[in-house]
Formats: structure tokens, sequence, C-alpha cells
């Protein structure tokens, strides 16, 4: 079975899809269109709404021209995500709600103690997207000249995230007896004080959370890179990642799997999410329209700049954007997004046409088509074992979200590969991941 | 004894009181969450702070406050494997801010007011998830500004011992010169959105706010625009005086525990004295101390229902009530009916100690009786009578210029405060003293405080009324 997450960047995943005529680019604070968003997904069923976030005001650090900020991209203000999905949590029912939040710039205890309270106001639906900020334009907004070292924040991240675990464990599912003819409110054996002493944090515990519906909040992933692929296999529930073929897909699975194995985790509790914007028309040509049009609402600059980082270090600017893409040196950052700007050089595209590519879906995989093949294509990926779902990047907001809920998602429920109900009203249920047992429980067990 | 005015009519022009339902869920007396009536689930179940929110919106509450500690009360003593605390309540409980977002959707009017440390965050972080309530809200967020003052979270943040007074003082002070300098960085229209020309923002009418001081750099801008109330109000708790000096120049609510009218009078004028070094008015300040309801049909009734909750609590547990302001004293040493001891200071709640060793002092109490009466009111002022002596005591506190209204914290929810709520409100609505509708749809608004103007705004205003007044220009 297909699953689904809606990635929510507001107002656009395409940084200039705001523009469209039927783009809501007041989406980016006005919460009332968030709240009709989450019921058109939970309509259709999608397993989670997932919050991207960064930290500043995009280009805050960065040269445009001569002066700052990128001021064609919609991304500028926005809601606190966190924030947000503790809103939607009380007029949804079903649907799973994830955030990202930073490891870089927060409090273990602090981020253990909002998500896990977002857990219980949601009864369970909340997922965290554990990132290691990576954006100049965040450091300074926090003390620091330049962003942490990668290796650096990766250690910093795996830490943060052994803590926050450890304090969801604070309090066994059962603790809190309540009695009120013996006074007692809860039974003691069933606290556990984490007296976390590490490299980076000494955290005593325990949360003043009790434990979630769900066990544990569900924690997603979005690190590619061997460090990020190792984190994720060691601790994600689910992996965001940017795949551009079937092969690469398959490949990444079985990267992932092995890893999670190699862990100790069954491979099949960790769910693998490539993204994707699909571009739905009722007929093939409409489809086709509706892409160009959002390729010609790509803002040349940003696009360019979409595939300078690609280009292992060779200067993109100095080549005609009109012209063919030269040979590129290796890239150790980006390698599967290098692999897929080669190809579409090798298809005939300019320098320009990639950026505009690049540019709409922040370099995810864009697919266009009728229903019908839409579905083809996720159901090629999924029996060729090469995701679990997606996360689908919508280029505006609502109308592509509504479009893909009312035309593809009966499809695939119509072929058997999407659900026609929720499984069960928490986020592990649906996603089909397993109610953890409290780590210190299983550890004193494990004693006896 | 009744100050109560002859006419019923309410006139426009008299002078309202502010109400904040101070939700100390499941009971802010130490035992009352065992009281028969008392909903223990009401810690950790959104729909009973739901419940509590609409109750409170229905009869116009200017708003809900949170309190907020960032740990287990009494965990340090839990760690040491002395478990007394596994008696109490108040050990787990819903984050403030996320509750409060929560809340800002099931709500229309209501303000949201939630506490959160400067100790323990970073200004960005906070400015950002202030701003984006508010506009969840459409204006009604506000932020209680305090200090950490537990030992028990400082372990919980990689800390031995929690900062020193002056300094955790001195850090929130530049704090929240950077919070509002970040709500400053959008002017209002710093958002095109602009379709037709592409431009998303206007580069111009936003700004970096490039804060360099002793404990923050921060370059900004924040990534959420003007709220819709111009910014968050501020709330402040601190009754030392280095807590009334910040409360003077940052505060558009202070949250204080008051007992004695002269004691509130008092208090009320130096606050409001201090405004003026900061360029503010005795207007822009509301002063809600807290008070805690017993009600009954009859006084001899609440009298009743006062012991009945003192009955549930045994003195060792009363103890706790002084564990946070004992200075480090170890209190169980001491004979219950032997006097208060001297106590060291405290680098907690300095004013709060204050309090209750006034207190005991005044009214010759022993240690057991001391410890009782704070139990009961967590040092706040307990009204014990009938609905009509609390709308007394509240119109009096208000007419004396001792307080501008208060904070309802109750022993346990929800039964005292759906009493207080249904039979005094009424009474204060009949005597003209209490609003019967909201002013509007801010908490500002509410509040009667004004929007306060962005200072790039401001400025650039003023310098072009500068060139116009200039003939030369």
């Amino acid at each position: 079975m297909l699953r689904f997450g809606a990635f929510f960047s507001v107002p656009s995943c395409h940084p200039t899809g705001w523009r469209h005529p039927d783009a809501v680019p007041e989406a980016d604070l006005g919460f009332r269109h968030l709240a009709d968003m989450a019921r058109i997904a939970e309509r259709g069923k999608l397993d989670a709404m997932f919050f991207q976030d960064s930290v500043a005001v995009v280009g805050s650090n960065v040269a445009y021209g001569n002066k700052p900020f990128n001021v064609r991209s919609g991304r500028q203000a926005h809601i606190e995500p966190v924030s947000a999905i503790a809103a939607l949590a009380a007029i949804t029912s079903h649907i799973g709600l994830i955030s990202t939040c930073t490891t870089s710039y927060n409090e273990p205890y602090n981020l253990a103690r909002r998500f896990l309270t977002i857990d219980h106001i949601s009864g369970g639906r909340v997922g965290w997207n554990l990132v290691t900020s990576q954006a100049e334009d965040e450091a300074m907004n926090f003390g620091f000249d330049r962003h942490i070292d990668h290796a650096e924040r990766y250690d910093r991240a795996s830490e943060f995230h052994d803590v926050v675990r450890g304090l969801w464990d604070s309090w066994e599912d059962d603790a809190f007896l309540q009695d009120k003819a013996s006074g007692v409110w809860f039974d003691h054996t069933k606290m556990h004080i984490l007296n976390h002493e590490g490299r980076f944090f000494r955290v005593r515990g325990p949360l003043n959370v009790s434990r979630s519906p769900q066990g544990r909040p569900v924690v997603a992933q979005a690190g590619s890179s061997a460090v990020g692929m190792n984190l994720a296999a060691r601790t994600a529930d689910m992996v965001f990642t940017a795949q551009p073929t079937i092969a690469e897909g398959q490949a990444f699975c079985r990267a992932m799997r092995d890893l999670a194995a190699g862990h100790g985790r069954d491979p099949e509790h960790i769910r693998i999410f490539p993204g994707l914007m699909p571009i739905v028309g009722r007929t093939e040509q409409e489809a086709r329209d509706k892409y160009e049009e959002l390729r010609e609402l790509v803002d040349d600059a940003t696009g360019l700049r979409g595939v300078a980082r690609l280009c292992g270090g060779l200067d993109i600017t100095q080549y005609d954007p009109d012209g063919p893409l030269p040979d590129l040196p290796p890239s150790n950052a980006a390698r599967a997004r290098q692999d897929m700007i080669v190809a579409m050089g090798r298809r005939g595209m300019t320098i320009r046409q990639i950026g505009r590519v690049l540019g709409m879906s922040q370099a995810h995989r864009v697919a266009y088509g009728t229903p019908r093949q839409l579905a083809d294509d996720m159901q090629e990926w999924l029996e060729a074992d090469a995701c679990d779902g997606f996360n689908l990047l919508f280029a505006h907001y609502p109308k592509p979200l509504e479009e893909f809920v009312e035309l593809v998602v009966p499809e695939l429920q119509r072929r058997g590969i999407f659900r026609t109900e929720y499984e069960g009203t928490t986020l592990r249920e649906n996603l089909g991941v397993p109610f953890p047992e409290n780590s210190f429980r299983s550890r004193q067990a494990a004693h006896v | 004894m009744s100050s109560r005015p002859m006419s019923s009519q309410p006139m426009s022009s008299r002078r309202q009181l502010k109400l904040g339902a101070f939700l100390s869920t499941p009971g802010n007396h130490l035992a009352g969450w065992r009281h028969p009536a008392a909903v223990t689930t009401s810690d950790m179940d959104f729909k009973q702070y739901a419940h509590l929110a609409r109750l409170a919106e229905q009869y116009k509450y200017d708003t809900i406050f949170f309190q907020d500690t960032a740990a287990v009360n009494g965990s340090r003593a839990l760690a040491g494997g002395d478990f007394t605390r596994a008696r109490l309540s108040r050990t787990v409980k819903l984050e403030p801010t996320a509750l409060l977002a929560a809340l800002a959707t099931i709500t229309t009017h209501i303000g949201l007011i939630a506490t959160m440390t400067t100790t323990y965050n970073k200004p960005y972080n906070v400015a950002r998830r202030f701003a984006s309530i508010d506009h969840i809200s459409g204006g009604r967020a506000g932020w209680n500004l305090v200090t950490s003052q537990i030992e028990d979270e400082a372990q919980n943040f990689g800390y031995d011992e929690h900062l020193d007074h002056a300094k955790r003082y001195a850090r929130a002070s530049e704090f929240y010169d950077v919070v509002i300098g970040l709500w400053d960085s959008w002017e209002a229209d710093g958002l095109l959105r602009d379709k037709a020309s592409g431009i998303y923002m206007d580069r111009d009418r936003v700004h970096f706010l490039d804060h360099e001081g002793a404990h923050f750099k921060v370059r900004g801008p924040l990534n959420v625009a003007r709220t819709p109330q111009g910014r968050p109000v501020v709330a402040q708790a601190g009754s030392s005086e280095a807590g009334r000096e910040l409360a003077a120049k940052t505060a558009d609510v202070i949250f204080t525990a008051q007992t004695k009218l002269q004691e509130a009078q008092a208090f009320y004028a130096d606050v409001k004295n201090r405004t003026a070094r900061y360029g503010r008015t005795p207007d822009d300040i509301k002063i809600m101390p807290g008070i805690t309801p017993v009600i009954g049909a009859t006084e001899a009734e609440a009298r009743e229902r006062y012991e009945e909750l003192q009955e549930l609590l045994p003195d060792d547990l009363a103890l706790q009530s002084l564990s946070h302001i004992s200075g480090g004293l170890d209190l169980t040493k001491y004979p219950l009916d032997g006097p208060l001891p001297d106590l060291p200071p405290s680098n907690a709640a300095k004013a709060r100690q204050d309090l209750v060793v006034r207190t005991a002092r005044e009214r010759n109490m022993t240690l057991r009786q001391i410890a009782r009466h704070t139990a009961a009111g967590t040092g706040h002022r307990v009204l014990v009578g009938t609905a009509e002596y609390m709308a007394d005591e509240l119109e009096t506190w208000l007419k004396q210029d001792a307080a501008d209204g208060f904070n309802v914290i109750c022993n346990y929810y929800h039964q005292p405060f759906e009493d207080f709520t249904r039979l005094v409100i009424p009474e204060l609505q009949r005597r003209g003293i209490f609003r019967t509708d909201y002013e509007g749809t801010t908490l500002r608004a509410n509040l009667g405080l004004r929007v306060p103007e962005n200072r790039h705004t401001e400025a650039r205003n003023a310098a072009a009324a500068e060139e116009m007044a200039d003939p030369r220009a």
C-alpha cells in the first residue's frame, strides 16, 4: 500500500508558485488556509501533513544583486510549524502532523516537551522531523557567525535524539494512579530519571509530560549523506528523500533497510518517502500545459542557483544559460541530484531549462499526467520497492492538493493500493510502524 | 462593608475589572486533586482545557493564563530518592505554548497568555512562537516573561544550579529587548504578495535587528510578519525590586501575589510611578493580583469547603508548599508547632519568600499553620465567602487603586472555577464593573492597551514630518 505525506512549504513548494493565478499566498500566515488544507488532506486519507522549517528569513545572509533577501520567493514569513501542528491537532482527527524542528538551535528538554504535548493534544498523531541546520541564514539569529560544521552538527543531532527519546520514556504508560482515596498521584517505580551526560548535553529529567498515546512521537529524517542515512537508520520511523529515478529509489531503499538491520531494527519499520511534485490534468495535454505554466513561473535567478549548487565546484555562472550543460566534475554533496541534471542535459535541455525544473520543486522529482498516468507512475515505484510512499510537494496551495485528493486518490483506491479508511487514530497505526515499548522498562525486563 | 453603587445601570465610563483565568489544573491547592469533584485528568487532557477555555470566553474573561516550569516539580528530590512528591499533582502537564496554539482554534475573543522562561530559551525562538500564535489567534497572544527560579529546572539544561537572581534579570531584560526588536522586523506593509510584479516582500519594509549585547547576538529579521495586534502582549510576574523595574519597562500586564489592601496599593502605586522612567503611562500596565475563591451560599458553607480541602492535606505535604522559598533550608527538621525558622536568603522567588515570612511573623503562625496557609493559596489571596462578598472585595480593590483586575486561581478544577464564573461574574456585571461583551477581537483591545507603533515606521514618519516642517528641505 502507498502512503502519503503532504509536504508543506507555505505559501508554495515552488518558490515562486505563489504567483500562480489560483495560488493563495496568504497561506503563509493565515491559519484558516492551513486549516482548510488540513481538512482536504484528511478527506483524502493522507498519512500526514509534513511541515518544512527554517529559522530565518531566507536570504538574510546572502546578497541578491547587492541587497539582502530573495524578494521573489514566497518563503519569507510563515507560521512557526510546531505551533501550526498544535493548532491543527485541535481541528483534525486522523491525519498525522509532522513538523521539522532543528537540533542545532534548540534544547532537547524543550523540544521533547513540545512534541510530546502535541502528541497528547492530537491523540497520538505527531511526528518530529529531526534536522540539523545548514543555512548560514540561521546561524546568525543564534549568536553564531557561521553554521556548525557538518560532522559536528550530526554528532550533536545524534545525541540530541537520544536525549529526546529518553525523555519521552520518562513515565511508563500506567505511572499515574491519581488515587484520591490513598492520596497517591503517581507510582514512583514507573518514573524514570534519564541522568544523561554526554558530549553536548547534560539532562537529568524526568520530562514533565506523560507518555504518548502512540508510545512516542514518530521520528522523521531527511539526511541523505552517509552520516545522515546512518542516523536515520538508527533512529527514524520515516525517511524523506529526493530520488530522481526508480533505480536510485531502489538502491536507496535497499541501503537504508540494510543499515537499519545493522542497527538491529526490523527493516520494514522504516518508511521511505521520496519527494514528488505531482501535476495532474484531466487530459495529458492539460497536465502538460500546467507543467509548462509552472516552469515558466520559475524565477531564473532561483533556478540557476539551484543548478550551480550541483555542479561539483564548476562555476556555472561563466556559461551561457541558454547553452548546453557542460561536463561536470563529480559532486560529493548531492550525487543523486547531479545525476538527475546530467540526464536532463543529455535530453537536450539548456542550463536555464534545467534550472527551471529544479527551481519548481526544490529539486524533487516532478511528474505530470492524467490521474491514471500518475497512478501508473506511483504504482511502478511501489511495486519495484523503490519507495513506501511519497512526500507530495504542491506547487502552490490549495488547488493542486485538492486536485490530487479528488482525482488521483480515487484512482489509487480503485486499484487497491491506497487506503479507503484510516487504519487507526494514531500516526504509528496509519504508517504501520509498531507501538514502542518504554525503553527503561525493556531494559529492566532484560535484567530480570 | 460594601461599597456597592446604588445604581445597577452599568456606566460605560466607569473603570472596569480585567479578569484572567489562571488555569492551574488539576488544582492549585496541594490536595485539590483529591476532592471528590476534582477532574484529575485535567492536567493532560486537552478536552478539559477546551471546556474551561470555552466557559471563560462565554463569561468574557480577558484572558486565560498558564504558568510554567520546565521540570517536574520536586524532581531534584525525586532524583535523590525522596518520593514525597508522588502524592502531589501537577507533575506532568501540557506545554503551555503548544496548548495556546491549540486553544486559539476553538476560541474567538479570549486572550491566550503563557509563560515561557528567558533562562532556558533563545530569543529568536520565543519571538517567533508568540508571533505565530498571535497570527493563529487573530491577535490574542501574550507572553508571560519569567526568569527560571526553580533548582529543578537547571539540571534539565546542563546547569547544576540555577542562575543568580541579578544575572537572571539582566539576561531577561536583554532578552526582552531582542524579542521586542524582532517583533518590529516587519512593518505593517512589508508583505506585498504582488502576483503581477512577482515581488513578495518589500525589502525596504523589513529590517535587520543586528543586536549585540552581553548575552545575545541576534541578526534578524524574524521570519514572521507583524502580528494582528501589532505585537503580542507581554506579562510579567516579578515583584522583587529587580522584577518591578523590569515590569515597569516591559510589562503590559503584571501578575502578582498581594494579600492585603494596603500592600497592594503600595505595590500598585510604586509600579505605576516607575513607568514614567521608560516613557510609559500608568495606564500602559494592568496590574492583576491572584485570588483563590472558595465560594459558598453562606459564609459558613464557604468556610466548611475550605476546611474540607485542608483536611485532605497531610502536614508533610503542606510543608512542600514552602520548599521553593525556603532558601535551601530543610524545614522537615523543624518542629511543626514551633515558629517558622529564619530562612536563608532565597536566590529564587525573593518577593514570595518575603510575603510568606511576613505573614507568619505578623500573625504569629506556627510552621504548621504557615505551611497549611500557603498550601491553600500558594501565596495568593484566598477569599472565603459568598459571591457577594467576593464581588465586594474585588470592587474595593479596584476602586481603591490596589488592582486593575485579578487572576482567578482555583483549588481544583472544574467546580470552583465554574462557581466563581457563574456566580461572581454576573454580580460584577450588575455593578457595572465588568464587561458584558468583548470590546474587540484582540487582547490589546480587550485589555485597553495601545497598539504599539512599529519603530521603523515611527522613525520614518518622524523624519518625513520633520522634512515637511522644515521649509528649506
